[in-house]
């Protein structure tokens, strides 16, 4: 035999050889990965996301898993932060030199802020458009929720977690009232003239226990959201096309005394709530509507831990209607890519798959993340999501109508600071909101500046 | 040995000991220098400057900028007059209540010690935590106190939505919070004086309130006042209790000026007015503290 005379091969050297290539072949496949970037079996890819502490658990436990059937080499860990500390964090982010975070979940008004100090990856230019796969939507996502991430042209993030602001209605309220359960239609001074019957004993025990309204009326940033989307509905606007604040004309004042009104049915101590107040208020059946962030829409009717509510009492749908049409607000969370970040890819393919229809889809159905996709809007997963797909879809067509939003700009949370201060003495009745408005609009106009 | 001689070995000996002096203070003042002077310094310099956010920095030299700003601003003016009436309420209140109760429960009785014990609980609850249960005990709708108090046909009271009631609420949280530290205080002073002197009142047939007047009022002024200015130090830094329970509100009524600060700073990113602001706040609170030391000294003098 040859290999027996040596001319041919041995045995240990055809094991040998096959051995090696056999490696070789597991190497080239690993090396392959490697170098795409997205990991290797042997050398996974370590990627870090900040996002908010409401969700960031849940997308840790809920979401890596299934994103990890698709990119098994990629460990991603979420950190949380706390809403209040978040923006200050990721200003540090963008400003360090050893920066932590790869990928960067930033609220609505945030986006020009960051992009203008650098700190964000263009996600339709040269960096990223090469490695995006060809199937990827863009004109899917409906166009309000789409520019919270845009700023001066550029898309520098993508919705992971939409909200409006929505009316949320208890329909025993009504009934007991003997008012007709609100529709899309119902105007504000339909609101206003149904409001006195709505506070009303509920229990029959001869006492007031259950009031018309309660929303956010604290000195808080939130709080000026409920009074723009009554001016919005009402026409009016925060700036003109100038860039110069207009909402100290008569609809921003007239607004105002609305959100002020409010306060007449609304429980006592209402001054003094804002989000846990109004929920818990609403979820304990205190009051008939709550002007909210769609998004506690499953909290408040399924999960019997956090509400007395049931899906059957619950309904939401867009705020009520003014002279220009319905009123809502968008709230919405968007990631974006660090520019700082040394993994570009793994990153890309982290914020690609969670704003892919199938990962969103996923976000949806498992963490009961809205959607900002048209696609899966109209294919709710679950019963109770159908009319509230419904009411999401008509929220983002009047806010991209209304541009409902807070300011666009790299000063946009101090002027929302500044909202917030002057709004709050208005409702707190320590000035006039005349007077409060045309503070806000000197002070705003400087900054804006 | 020459006196030139005996005089260098002295000076010698002299550069020794200060040496060794230094040394030992050498760790402490490299530590305070780097936790105390350098965050200081570093505040005074943003002061002075444009804070430049893409270095997330101080930048270019602006002068007296931002401290004009700062003192062109209502706002600043409105929390520091607001911080003016909790100090003014909060603090007699405090050390009246603090050795009112020490002189009550200072007489000899049994489970006097447990009642002590229970007085530094409050101490020990985290500033936030308390804000937290107070807002639930005081909320209008769900709280205690309300129902508490229609019991006996008092209020309902709206604590967070009324200007004034709510300084009250953050004044009477405040109060629970550090009357029991100036109450430890007091009765370790009480304790601390002597008994000679109120015996020689009791031979004289002075009565309680003779002797509580003249006796033990005067031999406690130095430790009221140190009291006072130990707690003025903290009063002054009020912030937590603010934040966890009424937000500043409503309104701007409870808008501390540390609260102020902090969302200037941390909200609105306004991060050189703000320093400036910490600044001013400062000297005032130094100008005042020295103020108060001097009030102290001089009531030492006197008794």
């Amino acid at each position: 035999m040859n290999c027996k005379n040596g001319v041919g091969p041995s045995r240990r050297k055809v094991l040998g050889g096959a051995a090696t290539a056999l490696t070789a072949m597991a190497l080239g496949v690993d090396g392959a990965q490697a170098d795409s970037g997205l990991g290797a079996s042997g050398a996974p890819v370590e990627l870090r996301v900040i996002a908010n502490s409401a969700f960031s658990h849940t997308w840790q436990t809920v979401l890596v898993p299934e994103f990890n059937k698709v990119y098994p080499n990629i460990r991603v860990t979420i950190d949380g932060v706390p809403y209040n500390e978040h923006l200050a964090k990721l200003m540090l982010e963008a400003t360090s030199t050893n920066p932590e975070y790869d990928v960067l979940v930033i609220d609505d008004p945030w986006t020009p802020q960051l992009a203008q100090l650098g700190a964000l990856v263009d996600l339709k230019g040269p960096k990223v458009a090469p490695i995006t796969s060809a199937d990827y939507d863009w004109a899917d996502f409906n166009p309000a929720p789409l520019a919270s991430g845009e700023w001066s042209g550029k898309q520098y993030s993508i919705p992971v977690r939409s909200n409006m602001l929505m009316m949320f209605y208890n329909r025993a309220h009504y009934q007991k009232a003997g008012l007709p359960e609100p529709t899309p239609g119902l105007t504000w001074k339909q609101y206003f003239e149904q409001a006195p019957k709505l506070v009303q004993d509920m229990n029959g025990d001869g006492t007031i226990d259950a009031w018309a309204v309660d929303t956010f009326f604290v000195r808080d940033q939130l709080t000026p959201t409920i009074w723009q989307a009554i001016m919005n509905s009402n026409g009016g606007a925060l700036l003109d096309d100038k860039g110069s604040p207009i909402f100290n004309n008569e609809i921003g004042v007239a607004a105002l005394e609305m959100h002020r009104k409010l306060l007449d049915y609304a429980p006592p101590g209402s001054l003094g709530h804002g989000l846990q107040e109004s929920l818990q208020t609403f979820r304990q059946g205190a009051v008939a509507t709550m002007f909210m962030w769609g998004s506690v829409y499953k909290a408040s009717g399924i999960d019997t831990r956090a509400s007395t509510l049931t899906l059957k009492e619950l309904g939401m749908q867009v705020m009520p209607v003014g002279t220009a049409g319905p009123g809502t607000h968008r709230g919405i969370w968007t990631a974006g890519i660090s520019a700082k970040t040394r993994k570009m890819k793994a990153s890309w393919a982290f914020v690609e798959w969670l704003t892919s229809k199938k990962g969103e889809a996923v976000n949806a159905a498992l963490a009961g993340s809205f959607p900002a996709r048209k696609s899966t809007l109209t294919q709710p997963s679950e019963e109770w999501m159908k009319p509230v797909y419904i009411a999401l879809q008509q929220a983002y067509d009047v806010a991209a109508n209304g541009k409902m939003w807070r300011i666009r700009s790299p000063r946009s949370d101090a002027t929302q600071q500044i909202l917030a201060d002057e709004i709050a003495r208005a409702l707190a009745g320590q000035v006039t909101p005349k007077a409060a408005l045309d503070l806000a609009a000197r002070r705003i106009s400087r900054i804006l500046r | 040995m020459t006196d030139a001689a005996l005089a260098r070995r002295r000076n010698h000996g002299k550069w020794k000991d200060l040496l060794v002096r230094w040394s030992f203070m050498l760790p402490t003042i490299v530590l305070l220098t780097a936790v105390l002077a350098y965050p200081l310094f570093y505040t005074l310099q943003i002061s002075f400057s444009y804070f430049d956010m893409s270095i997330f920095g101080a930048g270019e030299w602006v002068g007296w900028e931002n401290y004009e700003t700062v003192i062109n601003d209502y706002r600043f003016w409105e929390s520091l007059r607001v911080t003016l009436i909790y100090l003014i309420i909060a603090l007699p209140l405090q050390v009246a209540l603090g050795f009112g109760i020490a002189f009550l429960i200072n007489a000899e009785w049994g489970g006097r010690g447990l009642l002590r014990a229970l007085f530094i609980i409050p101490m020990v609850v985290a500033p936030v935590v308390a804000g937290g249960v107070w807002r639930m005990i005081l909320d209008p709708l769900w709280g205690t106190m309300n129902f508490l108090l229609g019991l006996v046909g008092i209020g309902p009271f709206d604590w967070f939505g009324d200007p004034q009631l709510a300084m009250a609420t953050i004044i009477i949280i405040d109060t629970w919070r550090w009357t029991p530290f100036i109450v430890l205080i007091a009765t370790a002073a009480l304790l601390a004086l002597p008994r000679d002197v109120f015996e020689a009142a009791k031979i004289d047939g002075a009565s309680w309130w003779a002797t509580l007047w003249s006796v033990a009022l005067p031999l406690l002024v130095p430790i009221i006042a140190a009291t006072f200015v130990i707690r003025w130090l903290g009063a002054v830094k009020l912030f937590d209790i603010v934040l966890a329970s009424t937000f500043g509100g409503p309104g701007k009524a409870t808008s501390v000026i540390n609260l102020f600060i902090y969302e200037e700073a941390f909200r609105s990113f306004h991060f050189a007015e703000s320093a400036a602001m910490v600044m001013i706040v400062l000297v005032l609170t130094m100008i005042l503290t020295g103020l108060f030391l001097r009030g102290s000294r001089k009531l030492e003098e006197l008794y």
